[in-house]
């Protein structure tokens, strides 16, 4: 398969002058096409900082990122902001849906940003809310909903573009247990059904065990990686829980 | 160490307070410019009689001032309190590590009392620099000369100023006192995470009200037309209440109502951040829409004073030329018998008609013709206008008259009539029942118009007076009013070679100094006339200029603060927007859309209002001269554009800083 993302000795400090602080330091990692992968760590192990270094929110310290084999660190401005609407889809950890806006409206609104025509939108809006099954809450604003459907609304917004890339950073951290079931079984119907390239950033096991590969961070290198490879989802639970003891000390919270 | 605190919180945030502060410095250098109006005189050289009315003058300020405290201290306590909403967080976080109430509110206290005294420094300072100017623009206006230039300082301004906003200060610190004693740690560290409340209006209800207003609107736009702004006509009470209850459910329902419109639009809803905007501005709409409609009425009273303010005295001021040709007119109601005002002068054997030049003397009759009889036609001034009934003179009295102007004289057939009028709007109307052999009935005999009669040989003044007054005469052959008592005569004179109007005013308050033996009832001259005018100019536009700042700097400054008060919530979502991936213009474009709109959203059914306003107004004017609307509709838009603006970009570039 093609690769869709390859991140090159990725190095991002923060601070300077006596203080630096090494957040991601010499990380490389390759993402081959409609492949669903997980980057795990505690707090502050530096994987929040790799996500928003491929999402462009950030800018690297040294190193490179290639998406579909362009170099997304020598990018401008301008090239920045287009290269997000076209080619990233985003989910966040605490939904950022507008607050302002029916569903349907947050859905569009991605669409109106990439200057699609009217007709389009409607037809894709529609479209991505059947695939996510929240076709009967468009109407609603986001304060009418609960966490799970805000979440899903999220995950509509960030694939109705069609991205190359879907970026999930903690999309279970503000759900109950059984909405980030749900969440998680239509991501996987994202990338199994519809092809979709997601990565997702977590801590938390039960949500990484949906993924097909998981790359565990600590102090900013890359500690272990590790594949699922038919195995079912619960033996692969077991094998990150037991990754997740060999790391040690800071991720108390799940043990 | 409180201290320190409250002074760096104040450093800190001098941003968020730049359009607070400012408000404050501009509300304190008006009120100081304003007040301290008695003492600019002193730089200029006036007359007693304008000496006077500059006095008088700062007396009226001086009530409107405690009105405009009230106005500018609502407007503070308001302001306020949308700086205290955004610091929510920062006092929760004071009070989880522990500080006492009383240290909080010493805080805030400190706080407030630093940026009233800079504020007060700033905008006395600028006010003292200010008023230096405003006394030129006094003396342009009374036609005075200015005394060699000497810095004018009021400290009876400064006094009243400092006291006034002192109170200002010492309310708004009494509610924050009372707001930081309600303070509980679990709403304000929750603050910024509270969701906003929507009030989802059912677009049936939202078209029903719209509708609703409309209609109130276009009854009271009715009602003050044909009230004739009349304050005594239940028609303009009806109006007020009405364009009230119209503009407030005009707000309520327009944002719901065009959101619907723009959504049926998919083409236009669904181009770049069109559905944002609307939603924010909707959004916004909807929660202020009481506070919009205070707005909308308070521009109306600017947009209102400022245009007719200044124009009203442009009206009467503009045609003193011609409504006062005399040096002096003596004028007398002979009801009660004294028809001849030169025979009473010279019989008190005090020479004073030696000094007058050249001299003419008319009477006017009474007549049971009404204006309606000859100008049915003209409605303009309404019914009453056309019931009262048309004064006469003679022919004679008409040629001496011209003959003191320089004007051409008129023979008049036995059987023959002709009108004077100086009124400029009724003159055609005459001129087409002339023209067209319009007869009156007069003592028996049949009147028809004289030939000669022209636009020209119609207008002529027969008295010195403020304005046009005279809204037409029918003149007679003498032989008609031969036996018949003058109800009002008039004495115009020109004063002789060298004599001036001081000399000679005085010269008749000395000859009579006991009003009951005066030949005449009022006398006034071209001085008094001129005087007069000048002093209606600086009245009224000084007032209408106070006023309306006031009004319009309170309605801006609270606009910009509701848009800067939401920038915290305005973050998060231009951030979101960015995410999304749209580019930097596209974000401020929107950013400028709905502040744009916000803006002009109450300024354009201000507009509105004021048109048919001054509309209104206006009919009323004509009567007295013409209102240049011109003229002042540019002075007013330029003083929109200069403070208006100002708050518009100070509201725009504020908000793009922190987005």
């Amino acid at each position: 398969m093609d690769t869709i993302l390859k991140v090159e000795k990725l190095i991002k400090y923060y601070g300077g002058k006596g203080s630096v602080t090494k957040a991601v330091n010499g990380v490389s990692f390759e993402v081959p096409a409609g492949e669903f992968t997980g980057i795990m760590g505690a707090s502050g192990s530096g994987k929040t900082t790799i996500l928003n270094c491929i999402s462009t929110i950030d800018t690297v310290t040294s190193g490179h990122i290639f998406i579909e084999g362009t170099d997304i660190t020598r990018m401008k401005a301008n090239e920045l902001s287009k290269f997000r609407r076209t080619k990233l889809g985003f989910i966040f950890q605490d939904f950022n849906l507008l607050d302002t806006l029916t569903a349907y409206e947050n859905i569009a609104l991605a669409l109106a940003i990439l200057k699609k025509p009217a007709a389009v939108i409607d037809s894709r809006v529609k479209e991505v809310a059947g695939e996510l099954a929240i076709t009967d809450i468009l109407q609603k604003y986001p304060y009418q909903m609960s966490g799970g459907q805000k979440q899903r609304v999220a995950a509509a917004r960030a694939i109705a573009s069609k991205p190359s890339i879907v970026l999930a950073d903690e999309p279970t951290g503000a759900l109950d247990s059984k909405s980030a079931a749900a969440l998680l079984q239509s991501m996987d119907t994202l990338n199994s059904e519809l092809k979709a390239t997601i990565i997702m950033v977590t801590h938390d096991a039960f949500t990484a065990s949906y993924c097909r590969r998981i790359l565990f961070i600590k102090d900013g290198v890359i500690f272990d990686e590790i594949k699922r490879e038919g195995q079912s989802r619960k033996d692969f639970f077991e094998q990150i829980i037991g990754v997740q003891t060999m790391l040690g000390g800071a991720n108390s919270d799940v043990l | 160490m409180f201290y320190k605190l409250a002074f760096k919180n104040v450093r800190k945030s001098f941003r968020d307070y730049t359009v607070y502060f400012l408000t404050l410095m501009f509300a304190v250098c008006i009120f100081y410019l304003f007040n301290s109006l008695g003492a600019q005189s002193a730089m200029i050289n006036l007359s007693k009689s304008q000496a006077r009315s500059i006095q008088s003058l700062s007396r009226l300020i001086g009530y409107i001032s405690v009105f405009v405290a009230v106005i500018l201290g609502f407007l503070a306590v308001y302001a306020n309190n949308f700086l205290m909403k955004r610091r929510k967080k920062e006092l929760g976080v004071y009070m989880v590590l522990g500080m006492k109430k009383r240290s909080i509110s010493n805080i805030i206290i400190t706080e407030t009392f630093s940026i009233g005294i800079v504020s007060l420094a700033a905008g006395l300072a600028a006010g003292v620099f200010a008023s230096q100017g405003l006394s030129a623009v006094t003396a342009s206006l009374f036609k005075a000369n200015l005394k060699p230039f000497r810095f004018v300082f009021s400290s009876d301004a400064l006094l009243k100023t400092v006291v006034y906003f002192g109170i200002i200060f010492l309310v708004i610190m009494f509610f924050n006192t009372v707001s930081v004693s309600r303070l509980k740690i679990i709403n304000l560290l929750g603050a910024s995470r509270q969701n906003e409340k929507f009030r989802v209006s059912r677009t049936g209800f939202a078209a029903a009200a719209f509708i609703i207003s409309v209609a109130c609107l276009a009854t009271a736009y009715t009602f003050i037309i044909q009230s004739n702004f009349d304050f005594t006509d239940k028609r303009f009470l009806g109006s007020i209440i009405l364009g009230s209850i119209g503009t407030l459910l005009f707000f309520m329902s327009l944002s719901g109502f065009a959101l619907k419109i723009a959504q049926s639009h998919k083409k236009f809803y669904l181009k770049n951040l069109n559905m944002f905007v609307i939603r924010q501005i909707n959004s916004k709409v909807n929660t202020n829409f009481v506070s919009m409609s205070v707005i909308c009425i308070m521009l109306l009273i600017t947009i209102g004073t400022l245009s007719t303010g200044i124009g009203v005295s442009n009206a009467l001021s503009s045609n003193l030329e011609s409504s006062a040709p005399y040096d002096i007119s003596l004028q007398k109601d002979a009801t009660q018998g004294g028809g001849d005002i030169v025979g009473g002068i010279q019989k008190g054997k005090n020479g004073i008609m030696n000094f007058a030049g050249d001299y003419a003397q008319n009477s006017r009759y009474d007549t049971d013709i009404t204006y309606g009889q000859l100008i049915p036609g003209f409605t303009q001034y309404g019914d009453s206008f056309l019931n009262s009934t048309v004064p006469a003179m003679s022919v004679s009295d008409y040629n001496s008259t011209a003959a003191l102007l320089g004007r051409q004289k008129i023979s008049l057939g036995e059987n023959e009539f002709t009108l004077v009028c100086n009124i400029d709007s009724i003159i055609p109307s005459f001129e087409d029942f002339c023209k067209s052999g319009g007869t009156v009935s007069f003592a028996g005999k049949k009147l028809t118009a004289y030939a000669g009669t022209s636009e020209s040989s119609m207008k002529l003044s027969l008295s010195n007076s403020g304005s046009s007054t005279n809204a037409g005469v029918l003149v007679v052959p003498d032989s008609l009013l031969k036996g018949l008592k003058p109800v009002y005569v008039v004495l115009n004179i020109n004063y002789g070679h060298g004599v001036t109007d001081e000399e000679f005013t005085s010269m008749l308050s000395s000859a009579y100094p006991d009003d009951a033996e005066k030949p005449y009832d009022i006398s006034y001259s071209k001085e008094e006339v001129r005087d007069d005018a000048a002093t209606s100019t600086v009245f009224s536009s000084y007032v209408a200029l106070y006023i309306g700042l006031v009004f319009l700097i309170a309605g801006a400054a609270v606009l910009a603060l509701q848009q800067l008060s939401e920038a915290a919530d305005n973050t998060v979502r231009y951030g979101l927007l960015r995410k999304l991936g749209a580019d930097g213009k596209m974000v401020n474009r929107a950013l400028l859309a709905q502040i744009a709109v916000y803006f002009l959203l109450p300024l354009a059914l201000a507009a509105v209002h004021s048109a048919v306003g001054i509309y209104a107004v206006n009919k009323i004017i004509t009567l007295a001269g013409h209102l240049n609307v011109l003229t002042n509709t540019l002075a007013t838009a330029g003083i929109f554009v200069a403070v208006y603006g100002a708050y518009f970009a100070a509201t725009y570039f504020g908000a793009k800083n922190m987005i």
